[in-house]
């Protein structure tokens, strides 16, 4: 028979091994940070019609971009923003489950 | 009954193996130069990230020469990345900000003719969001270089105090690095950034008033408008290029030209936000809101106080990574009902027809007026 101390023993050695390597994946692992993707408004000044779309390089606020659909006025860039993007993963159910 | 003997033996011989183990180590301080082994290592994996982010970043703005028609941007390079401003000696205080802003200006403009003698023809939008894009480059290439020359030396010096506090503080170095490496994108694409919350206030204001006149001095606009019954004058960088102008010495000249006929200043900043505060909070204060080295702040306070102005901050408060990228929606929308703030805080606290200065401070990228 295996004594009680030796197993208290056995026990305390292969804790300590499973704690090294949970604190080790611990301090490894990253918390997954957000991304991010820029949106522009466009916007009629006369009618007030306004459209999202993505941001485009070298676009900037103020700038004439487009025609209004409604209207034919040219279309004013009013913001350029940038929103987290939504994550697919949560959205699609999973195939596992 | 033999194998059961084994078994103990084996438990407690592994368990004096190593307290035997322990003790030498600790002893020889052997497991001093085990922790300095990790620690460099350690050290060593993150300088490979941040050589990565540097030369991935390199990359990608030498392909953005390419593209503008430069050569051979090698040779940019070479001189950008080792450019450096010496700071003026401050044992001896007298006209020091003199001293500073001359030597900030200098800096300011050699590295621009530097920029320009590469890319002729450029024109200046395209031209300052190179430079920008450039001076991140040069930054990372900087704490890459800094980071390096600690690390050899605790390594050489077996300094392990060194080296510990080299470890201590890369969590914080990694987080900027990497803030810096992601803010390179909005500044190759001329996107607002969060620090432009100033100017988008100060272009949201110029919208709404009836402007009267415009005019540039130093790459800082000044327009004059009626609002609320008020003359207003609105100081930012000039739009859309990445600029953020000399809004101080510009904000002096103009209550000079005025004579001091000026009842309120209000200065408009992105400021950074302490841990646990929400992105876009808007608060206010007396004192000038600008993170400039010196020269620009200590102008707009010695203006005002000569004429006796009261002297009133906005500020909208965001973290370091949501200054220097792409503006976020709440700090977006933090600047609209900004402009709603100050509107109601210069008809609290001034008469009709009084003269009031705006001053929307940070970089303009992506903003114009
Ligand atoms: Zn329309």
């Amino acid at each position: 028979m295996i004594s009680s101390q030796d197993a208290i023993t056995w026990i305390a050695v292969i804790s300590a091994i499973i704690l090294s390597i949970y604190f080790m994946m611990e301090s490894m692992r990253k918390p997954k940070e957000p991304e991010y993707e820029t949106m522009e408004i466009l916007e009629c000044p006369k009618c007030g019609y306004t459209v999202t779309k993505e941001f485009e390089p070298g676009d900037f606020i103020g700038m004439i971009k487009g025609k209004c659909p409604k209207c034919g006025t040219p279309l004013i860039i009013k913001a350029i923003y940038e929103v987290e993007k939504k994550n697919e993963k949560n959205l699609k159910t999973p195939n596992n489950l | 009954m033999g194998l059961e003997m084994a078994e103990t033996d084996w438990a407690s011989l592994i368990v004096q193996i190593f307290w035997l183990l322990f003790f030498i180590l600790l002893f020889t301080g052997a497991n001093q130069k085990i922790q300095m082994k990790l620690w460099s290592m350690d050290i060593r994996n993150k300088l490979r990230i941040i050589y990565k982010y540097f030369n991935d970043d390199e990359d990608k703005v030498k392909n953005l020469l390419k593209n503008l028609g430069v050569a051979s941007p090698e040779l940019l390079f070479k001189r950008v990345l080792d450019f450096f401003t010496i700071q003026p000696v401050d044992i001896e205080p007298t006209d020091i900000i003199k001293r500073l802003d001359h030597l900030l200006r200098t800096s300011d403009k050699s590295f621009r003719r530097l920029v320009a003698s590469y890319l002729p023809g450029i024109d200046r939008y395209e031209r300052s969001l190179i430079e920008t894009s450039l001076s991140i480059v040069a930054a990372l290439y900087m704490v890459y270089k800094i980071i390096r020359h600690y690390l050899l030396l605790g390594e050489k010096e077996n300094n392990w105090i060194l080296l510990m506090q080299l470890e201590l503080v890369m969590p914080q170095i990694m987080r900027i690095v990497e803030t810096y490496h992601k803010a390179l994108d909005a500044f190759t694409t001329g996107k607002p950034i969060g620090d432009g919350v100033g100017p988008l206030v100060a272009y949201r204001l110029i919208e709404l008033g009836e402007v009267v006149s415009r005019r540039i001095v130093e790459e800082t606009s000044i327009t004059e408008l009626r609002l609320d019954n008020r003359r207003y004058i609105i100081i930012k960088a000039e739009g859309p290029g990445s600029n953020v102008g000399h809004p101080g010495a510009v904000l002096a000249s103009v209550i000079e030209d005025l004579k001091g006929g000026v009842d309120l200043v209000v200065t408009i900043d992105a400021a950074l936000k302490l841990e646990g505060e929400e992105n876009g909070e808007i608060a206010e204060g007396v004192g000038a809101a600008i993170g400039d080295p010196g020269p620009e702040k200590i102008a707009i306070e010695r203006a005002t106080t000569k004429y006796g102005i009261p002297l009133r901050a906005v500020i909208v408060k965001m973290g370091l990574a949501e200054a220097i990228q792409g503006m976020r929606k709440e700090i977006y929308e933090a600047g609209e009902r900004t402009v709603e703030y100050i509107r109601r805080l210069v008809k609290e606290l001034t008469p009709i027809n009084s003269t009031v200065v705006i001053a929307g401070i940070g970089n303009t990228m992506g903003i114009p007026g």
